[in-house]
């Protein structure tokens, strides 16, 4: 194995962590901070995805779209059309608790799915859309990774400020004094349901970014990419893992979870040459028991939520 | 169409698929309301069930509903053994970091399937099965053996649950476990119990999907959302609940197909939640609040 | 304990590196594919054809000196996540020459935007049968072995014309196999030969019961019912289930349904009216020389892709021998081995490929799944057979055409 070969693997893991960090980012503002207990990130993700792509690839007949937009405008537009998806439902949805606003999410996120693969008119259908231009591609193999990675970092990193600064400033305080204590936040005049509302969308927005940031990378999208394992479950377990209501846990989060996700295949395929395609399951095994490890181990995630000042006694929005 | 083409192909079927949703979901109700957590590896655990009866079946030779009863102990017995390696040390923490373990359950047991049995679809027994007349309507014998072992399963456990002293400790401990403990139920005792009724109901739920289609390694997983669905329609921790939106789920997917195109079945069981949740967000029988 | 899971990764991440380091001179290909996701159950049996085709060239002599061909087994998991992850590692760690996959289109159109093209690496898939991936701008790096569902859907309904079948129902997989193969199916039948369709419904993978679904498509009054689904997976449910109740008296499938599960599961003797097409090498015995090499090593020839997945390992090989074991000019050298002129190659014929690359003289590879003649876009027609169930497995009805 060249170095070489190990950077490029490098940069493509970054990447790839870059872009689930978003959306453990948006999960965060929705769970770690209004415990709003969103199980259809791949909604939304779906949503931002095909959305930059209709904007930025080509005409193409028997579709909508194919308007040949900058991606930039892509990507805006994705934020937007998220967070335009995300308003209805969270108006239905978000009177719901906990658990019950999981499984209804998590059925809307199912019925986008299906919209998605079955309307060829509006997203082709379940082939997909390809041809979606990456940014700075034109340039060789590892050059374009270096340069795709600084603009989703910077994306990262520009999320990652606007959000902390949220967090820190009055409006975080009072995110968190609603999802510990709903009732007192009411009684204190806190407009509860539109602050959750406005937690919703702006999660779901962050979600739809990470779509299109991934859409483009890969220079298409299809349905498989939506599948509720790998574009629900795995964000909440790096979210979890990381450390709920904690910005970095959730990037640290993403990062250690795709680590594990990825490092695990080269890491089984040292099994015998007649086991490889076993190695693959034990694989899934491990990466199971990984999880469980660390669940364990550090309950409260790798990096717990800062105590601020007397919410102690109060982690994880879901424990009624 | 007339009536019978309506009983034999869209109801009967319906009603036999709601059976399997409904023995899953009773599990997941209990769970839900007991431990109050959303078990994530409730499917995948049916499919170990089904293979479990699958190694019954080819290594003894016996018929399939001979092994049903073997993958139930079974599978109970490694539901309490899960429950007491990775999930009981959990206990005190927030659910979510439960559901995210069940999680990685879920792939865990999966590929333990497929090391273990493999990826390749089997079946119970080889050939076809055609449906006997009785008056008209279609039946298999298989699916008449699907429905009466639920009834009689779920029929059981209602007897356990309101007349037997355990029974009634998990009641409690659903209803007010504060309460519960504090009038002497032994929590752990409740809880293994939990697991060992939802564990068995699970492996019968895995084994009658699997004798009236096939097994494959994914069969669980796929079934996982309509479960989840069926148990929040009946209402949290209502076993009759469960049945009750089970067999609503599996009627109304069946059904579905005469209103909508069939890509869109597997969306009916989420818009009916949807629906209830909205004009009656206990479920159909009142349930627990979470 | 962050710094101890980081530890961990990097340990591993070390230990890899370390045992990694290639045996002198081993040529690598990847072999990437769903092994686990929706085709799991598929996977295994593509992998095994492939690497029944490197064991071939490593028995008669190897790449060039002698050098040791391995395949690298990745899983793309059947999505795009999956897919450049796994083509990533088996470029950049692996350093591979040219891969075998991904199974499913997503992961193709992924693995091909993200990773191979960029990297220079060329890539035969033997299932991803979406028309999409024809259009890539791949600089002559994507390649198929598979048809495009476009000409197997078209081929197909010209040969139930001819053998004079009515009306048809059309049940199909809601994933770009079933929607491209019933598509391409329905614009033949319909619209070229004037055939009538009665029904035309997608299902989702994964129900347990598709009874309503086949009472809808019985409506209509046609008596055969056209499956384009996965034999080992839902097809499977949909074909038991309207067997044993009866909706219909005539069954065909695409390739996807000509599969070992259908008849071990179902039996031999309840599969009398069903026909499945399946794509062959033209009037040559390529298809037999495989299914005897694949059932010598315990291999299932009726597995599905299996003889497709052969090809795309054995035209890499011959393409690589070519370039000498390097990833440079793989793309052209593929065209070079497999262009309808030269001396014929059948599948297993390594050595004799060998010597006859050595001496300069051209050479075509007449494959078990087909000619692979590539087109300009990477695709090869493809020709086909009708399949029906016999005492020994599927045995050819008819050719295609």
């Amino acid at each position: 194995m060249e170095f070489l070969g190990l950077v490029n693997y490098a940069l493509f893991m970054a990447i790839f962590i870059a872009i689930y960090a978003l959306l453990a980012l948006g999960l965060n503002i929705q769970w770690g901070f209004a415990g709003l207990f969103n199980a259809g990130i791949a909604g939304f993700f779906a949503v931002g995805a095909y959305t930059s792509a209709i904007l930025t690839t080509e005409a193409v007949d028997g579709r909508i779209g194919g308007f040949d937009l900058h991606f930039v405008i892509g990507w805006i537009g994705a934020m937007i059309a998220a967070a335009l998806v995300a308003w209805p439902i969270g108006k239905i949805c978000l009177r719901f608790r906990s658990d019950y606003l999981a499984i209804a999410s998590i059925g809307i996120a199912e019925i986008i799915r299906l919209v998605i693969k079955s309307e060829p008119a509006l997203t082709n259908g379940a082939r997909g859309i390809p041809g979606i231009p990456r940014p700075m591609s034109d340039i060789g193999y590892m050059e374009s990774q270096v340069a795709y990675l600084i603009i989703v970092l910077a994306v990262l990193i520009a999320a990652y400020v606007l959000v902390e600064r949220q967090f820190n400033a009055p409006w975080g305080r009072m995110m968190r004094a609603i999802r510990d204590n709903e009732d007192a936040a009411k009684a204190m005049g806190k407009d509860v349901e539109f602050r959750r509302l406005e937690a919703f969308i702006f999660g779901a927005a962050l979600m739809g970014l990470g779509g299109a940031l991934f859409a483009h990378f890969n220079r298409s999208i299809t349905p498989e990419a939506i599948d509720p394992m790998v574009a629900t479950f795995l964000v909440w377990i790096m979210l979890i893992l990381g450390g709920s209501g904690n910005n970095r846990g959730a990037i640290l989060g993403a990062a250690v979870v795709w680590i594990i996700w990825s490092v695990s295949e080269i890491a089984t395929d040292r099994l015998p040459h007649e086991y490889a395609i076993q190695a693959k399951y034990i694989r899934l095994f491990l990466i199971g028991l990984m999880l469980q490890l660390v669940l364990r181990f550090r309950p409260e995630g790798l990096l717990p939520e800062p105590l601020r000042g007397d919410q102690r006694s109060a982690k994880g929005g879901a424990d009624h | 169409m007339d009536l019978f083409e309506l009983l034999n192909f869209y109801v009967i079927p319906g009603i036999v698929l709601g059976s399997i949703y409904a023995l899953g979901a009773v599990g997941i109700t209990l769970i839900f309301a007991i431990l109050r957590y959303a078990h994530l590896a409730h499917g995948d655990l049916a499919t170990l069930g089904a293979f479990i009866a699958l190694a019954v079946v080819t290594t003894l030779g016996v018929s399939p509903l001979a092994a049903l009863p073997v993958a139930i102990i079974a599978t109970a017995a490694v539901a309490v053994g899960i429950d007491k390696v990775f999930y009981d040390h959990l206990r005190e923490r927030p659910k979510i970091v439960t559901v995210m373990a069940s999680l990685g359950i879920a792939l865990m047991i999966r590929a333990v399937v497929q090391v273990v049995w493999g990826v390749d679809t089997e079946t119970y027994s080889r050939g076809i099965v055609r449906p006997e007349n009785y008056f008209g309507l279609r039946i298999r014998d298989r699916e008449i053996y699907t429905v009466i072992a639920m009834l009689a399963l779920v029929g059981v456990l209602h007897v356990f649950l309101t007349q037997s002293k355990w029974g009634k400790a998990m009641r409690a401990m659903s209803d007010n476990p504060n309460l519960a403990l504090l009038s002497g139920i032994d929590n752990r005792k409740v809880i293994v119990l939990t697991w060992v009724i939802a564990g068995g109901l699970c492996a019968a739920s895995g084994f009658f999907l699997g004798l009236n289609t096939e097994l494959k390694s994914m069969m669980g997983w796929h079934m996982l959302l309509p479960m989840f669905a069926a148990a929040i329609l009946g209402g949290v921790g209502r076993v009759e609940g469960a049945v009750l939106g089970g067999l609503i789920v599996g009627i109304a997917e069946e059904l579905s197909v005469l209103v909508i195109p069939s890509e869109y079945k597997a969306a009916m069981a989420f818009a009916i939640l949807l629906f209830m949740l909205l004009v009656r967000p206990t479920g159909l029988l009142k349930g627990k609040v979470l | 304990m962050k710094t101890k899971l980081l530890t961990l990764a990097a340990g591993l991440m070390t230990a890899t590196a370390l045992a990694t380091v290639p045996a002198k001179a081993d040529v690598k290909i990847g072999l990437i594919g769903g092994v686990s996701g929706p085709i799991a159950a598929m996977a295994p049996a593509m992998i095994d054809a492939a690497q029944l085709a490197v064991q071939q060239v490593n028995e008669q002599g190897g790449i060039g000196d002698g050098e040791k061909l391995v395949g690298v087994v990745g899983d793309s998991a059947c999505n795009p996540q999956g897919g450049t992850d796994a083509a990533t590692k088996a470029v950049n760690i692996e350093g591979v020459a040219g891969i075998v996959g991904p199974h499913c289109s997503g992961a193709v159109l992924a693995a091909a935007g993200s990773v191979t093209i960029p990297a220079g690496v060329t890539l035969v898939t033997p299932s991803g049968t979406s028309p999409e991936i024809t259009n890539l701008e791949d600089n002559d790096s994507v390649f198929r072995t598979v048809p495009s569902d476009d000409y197997q859907g078209r081929a197909l309904a010209r040969t139930l014309k001819d053998m004079g079948y009515g009306k048809v129902a059309v049940a199909y997989l809601n994933n770009d196999y079933g929607t491209g193969l019933a598509n391409a199916f329905k614009t033949e039948y319909v619209d070229a030969l004037g055939g009538e369709i009665t029904q035309f419904a997608a299902h989702e993978e994964g129900k347990a019961s598709y009874r309503s679904n086949l009472a809808e498509l019985a409506k209509g009054g046609a008596d055969t019912l056209v499956i384009f689904d996965y034999g080992d997976g839902t097809g499977l449910t949909i074909l038991r289930q309207a067997l044993e109740n009866g909706f219909f008296e005539k069954f065909v499938g695409g390739d996807g349904m000509k599969s070992d599960a259908v008849i071990n599961e179902l039996g031999a003797e309840n599969l009398a009216n069903f026909v499945s097409s399946s794509p062959v090498g033209e009037k040559s015995d390529s298809l037999d020389i495989f299914n005897e090499a694949f059932k010598g090593v315990g291999g299932d020839p009726d597995a599905i892709f299996a003889n497709t997945s052969y090809d795309a390992a054995f035209l890499l090989a011959l393409a690589l021998e070519k370039t000498g074991g390097r990833k440079e000019g793989v793309g052209a050298a593929l065209r070079e081995v497999s262009n309808g002129e030269g001396e014929a190659i059948r599948p297993g014929e390594w050595q004799k490929a060998k010597e006859l690359i050595a001496a300069g003289t051209a050479i075509d590879y007449k494959g078990a799944a087909g000619d692979h003649n590539f087109d300009a876009k990477g695709d090869v027609p493809g020709t086909f057979a009708l399949f029906e169930v016999g005492a020994d497995g599927f045995e050819v009805v008819s050719e295609m055409n």
